[in-house]
């Protein structure tokens, strides 16, 4: 053997940054995540040139999958302009050569930070969720090798507590954004700072899901056709924000998760939250053909 | 067409970083060389905690981020992360150290000698202002000792370990590929010995310290006695394809043997890093020491403070929180919200009747 | 910083493998296509120096073998490639354990995905159940693999049939009809 035989031909960076290796890795521990709903995988999650904590596991699910034929929508809170998706978008597209979009019917990857689109994702498209804290049981539990041992016996009865302790003290479960979910009935995931309402966008869905925390070195999925059930007690129901009856100030949309925003004089507009949704609807009020999908909500509503 | 999906968002960041760089003015190869030269405790800081020894590089690093240090530190963790491994050198042992410092404050004298070597430990640190009206501050010149130094020595743990004071290391019979390489596998705990010494290398240099200080201070079970502190120099020595064993060349390197009296032994902890970072591995021996017998849950155990020593990670979550957070927000406040709501209408519907 | 966004041929095939792999796991019992025939498309895509492989096939042995992974016994593998499925194979393979799901291993077998077996799969990429066929395994590989797992321990199983590829994940029950 020579030393030439186990280098490779030199290049100043390799298609879509991480090397064959780091994309190995990836997809081995991709495919025990897909095996197994719900289940953290620790993988070994590569420096990538961003700082972590800003996208980082997401961006090398991304990166792992993307070809050049693949189109690419990233956004952050549900916008497609936010600094750090379009920090993102523009990294992916740079390494990796591909179509980005806006749109989410034009999309075969979505890589998002705390939304889920409001248009119902189809079966050919993957959904890449950043996670900053991959661990449901942390707030009960910080340290993470306990935590893994209660995950391995299906010990969730410090999470049921806590959920019912708020219950008593405030009258309904606190919990906003990442409310644990038991996905194939047997392991309870955060779903990622989502909110409430993007949750039951998880269950039985069509698409996949593939939830990625770079920093914490944890990856996971939600398979097409999941059960993703958030943790509640039979006599108190599961609810999700009250956006139901909001209008967008800008657009007209209604019926969808809004931003409030506060005005001057001490009340609050609302816009929607999904600006590629938005920004369809504006173009549609103005006469313009715009393919609008279906959508998850219907009139403010989950039809269950 | 106010809300059409702005490219204001790309402009923005792109005129940020602009602005940022243009308070750096033109990098050089001049400017990389002089900080290169000028900095090398920086430049090893940096390079430990980077796991990545290159001091062009790590030079290149400062110049890039303007000695923004955990920046420089991400950006040559992403450059190490896209090189292609093409060998592992051979185990460093104690005893083959290149030595150019050698302390230890648990004998006055031990087998060839306290070498003080470069420090600062006996200065006084008064500024030279001089420089600032326009002298040069000329360093005087080193007076070599009448009989040099021996540069290899063994540790002062194993002539303890020989004495019965200590238990020796048992060795690690992992060699080359098989050895556990916590940048390419995740850490899981209880850790791989290598993962653990791997993690506090390449840890964050004041992280480390305050944690480590914690320890020291009381929050540990242990107290420590620096056994040893070395700052070296180390053979990386590779197999040719061919067979040949050959040197790649030196790199800088500290260590630290801290030990603490138990029962009737020594237990030791050790740390060692790239580069000469002594206030690093003093800690991170502290640290190893301390962490036999934590509690779950202490700053003291291993999982606590290989964690939350992780410079990339702990510097780039803190500055995660400047990004927008108004979806999770807005979750919040519709819980807090209708709570409120709930509690007001408990409060009214429990009013007596007038 | 100059950028190279074409991928090689071997990127390009790896990656369209593993996309075959990866919806082959995220919908069992549809099938999927690899970019050339053969499990030498699931070594490219998935195995290196950080792998412990057991493998019948010769050649295709000596193709993981390149790769650096380390050659063992069915038992100490975390991904097994076989022509023939011997009797014993499915009480060896490793299912993890509960606290590490993820060490269970990843079975590659040579499949008649044209005849053979019905078999009704139901469970998690499912929607409802899916009916398929299967030949070319031992009489008993069904219900073998279902006493050898207790979920979330198991193995996966990716079905191979020149370009065609099935995957079975543990979470997918199998009923032989």
């Amino acid at each position: 053997m020579t030393l030439h035989a186990l280098t490779k031909p030199w290049e100043p960076m390799s298609y879509g940054f991480l090397d064959a290796s780091a994309k190995r890795e990836i997809r081995r521990k991709m495919i025990k995540a897909i095996a197994v709903p719900g289940c953290q995988m620790p993988y070994a999650s590569h420096e990538v040139p961003m700082a972590r904590g800003w996208g980082t596991g997401g961006l090398q699910v991304s990166l792992t999958l993307v070809n050049p034929s693949m189109r690419v929508k990233v956004i952050d809170q549900g916008a497609d302009d936010s600094v750090n998706a379009a920090s993102i978008r523009r990294f992916i597209a740079r390494v990796a050569g591909t179509p980005t979009t806006m749109d989410t019917l034009d999309a075969d990857l979505i890589q998002s930070r705390h939304r889920i689109p409001e248009e119902v994702l189809r079966e050919d498209q993957v959904l890449v969720l950043q996670v900053p804290n991959p661990e449901p049981l942390r707030p009960v539990q910080p340290n993470m090798s306990i935590a893994r041992q209660m995950h391995a016996d299906a010990d969730y009865g410090r999470m049921w507590l806590q959920l019912y302790e708020q219950i008593v003290r405030s009258g309904r479960v606190m919990q906003g954004a990442s409310y644990p979910s038991l996905v194939h009935g047997r392991h309870v995931m955060t779903p990622s700072p989502i909110p409430r309402w993007d949750v039951p966008k998880l269950h039985m869905a069509k698409h996949l899901t593939i939830l990625s925390a770079g920093r914490e070195k944890r990856i996971f999925a939600v398979p097409p056709f999941t059960r993703v059930e958030p943790l509640v007690f039979s006599d108190v129901p599961y609810k999700v924000e009250d956006h139901a009856d909001l209008t967008c100030h800008r657009s007209g949309t209604r019926g969808f998760f809004m931003n409030e925003i506060p005005q001057d004089d001490g009340t609050s507009v609302f816009e929607v939250s999904d600006s590629a949704w938005g920004v369809k609807a504006i173009r549609r009020r103005d006469g313009e053909e715009v393919a609008l999908g279906e959508t998850w909500y219907k009139n403010g509503k989950m039809p269950s | 067409m106010a809300y059409v999906a702005t490219r204001g968002g790309e402009r923005a960041i792109e005129q940020s970083q602009r602005l940022f760089k243009a308070e750096l003015g033109d990098i050089t190869p001049e400017r990389v060389a002089e900080i290169r030269s000028a900095m090398p405790y920086l430049i090893d800081r940096v390079m430990g905690e980077a796991s990545l020894y290159d001091e062009d590089l790590a030079a290149l690093a400062l110049a890039q981020t303007g000695g923004e240090l955990y920046e420089a530190v991400l950006l040559l963790r992403a450059w190490r992360t896209t090189q292609p491994r093409i060998a592992v050198a051979e185990p460093v042992t104690q005893d083959a150290l290149f030595t150019h410092r050698r302390i230890s404050a648990a004998f006055k004298d031990i087998p060839g000698g306290q070498v003080l070597g470069p420090t600062l430990d006996y200065a006084h640190r008064i500024l030279a202002t001089e420089v600032l009206d326009g002298q040069t501050h000329r360093p005087e010149p080193v007076e070599p000792a009448a009989k040099p130094a021996p540069a290899n020595q063994p540790s002062v743990a194993a002539w303890q370990a020989e004495n019965g004071l200590l238990r020796a290391a048992v060795p690690d019979t992992q060699t080359g590929n098989d050895i556990p390489d916590v940048t390419r596998e995740p850490l899981l705990f209880p850790a791989k010995r290598a993962h653990t010494l791997q993690s506090l290398a390449r840890a964050e240099t004041g992280g480390v310290l305050a944690l480590g200080y914690a320890a020291q201070r009381g929050y540990g079970q242990a107290h420590p006695t620096v056994n040893e502190l070395r700052l070296a120099e180390a053979e990386v020595v590779v197999t040719h394809p061919r067979g040949t064993q050959f040197s790649a060349g030196r790199v800088k390197v500290s260590q630290a043997e801290v030990v603490s009296k138990k029962g009737e032994q020594l237990e030791l902890g050790f740390s060692a890093t790239l580069g000469w970072n002594e206030v690093k591995v003093i800690a991170a021996a502290t640290l190893d020491l301390n962490s036999k017998s934590a509690p779950k849950g202490s700053a003291t155990e291993e999982e606590f403070f290989l964690y939350h020593t992780e410079g990339v990670e702990s510097s780039g979550f803190c500055i995660h929180f400047k990004l927008p957070h108004y979806v999770t927000f807005q979750s919040s406040l519709y819980a807090m919200r209708d709570a409120k709501a709930k509690k007001a209408a408990k409060e009214k519907s429990a009013e007596p009747a007038e | 910083m100059s950028v190279h966004p074409v991928p090689s041929e071997f990127e390009a095939r790896t990656n369209a493998a593993f996309d075959a792999i990866i919806w082959a796991f995220a919908r069992p019992g549809l099938m999927q296509k690899l970019p050339e025939a053969g499990m030498s498309q699931i070594v490219e895509a998935l195995i290196d120096r950080e792998c412990s492989v057991h493998c019948q096939d010769p050649d295709l042995a000596e193709m993981v073998r390149r790769t650096g992974a380390v050659m063992v016994s069915p038992d100490d593998a975390d991904h097994i490639f076989v022509t023939d499925v011997p009797l014993t194979l499915l009480d060896q393979v490793r299912c993890g354990s509960d606290l590490h799901p993820d060490d269970g291993a990843t079975l590659v077998v040579d499949a008649d995905l044209s005849a053979g077996a019905r078999l009704r799969l139901t469970g998690p990429g499912i929607a409802g159940d899916v009916i398929v066929t299967v030949g070319g395994l031992p009489g008993d590989f069904w219900p073998r693999r279902a006493r050898a797992m207790r979920y979330p321990m198991g193995f996966e199983v990716l079905l191979v049939d020149g370009q065609r590829l099935l995957g079975v994940p543990r979470s997918t029950t199998v009923e032989v009809l």
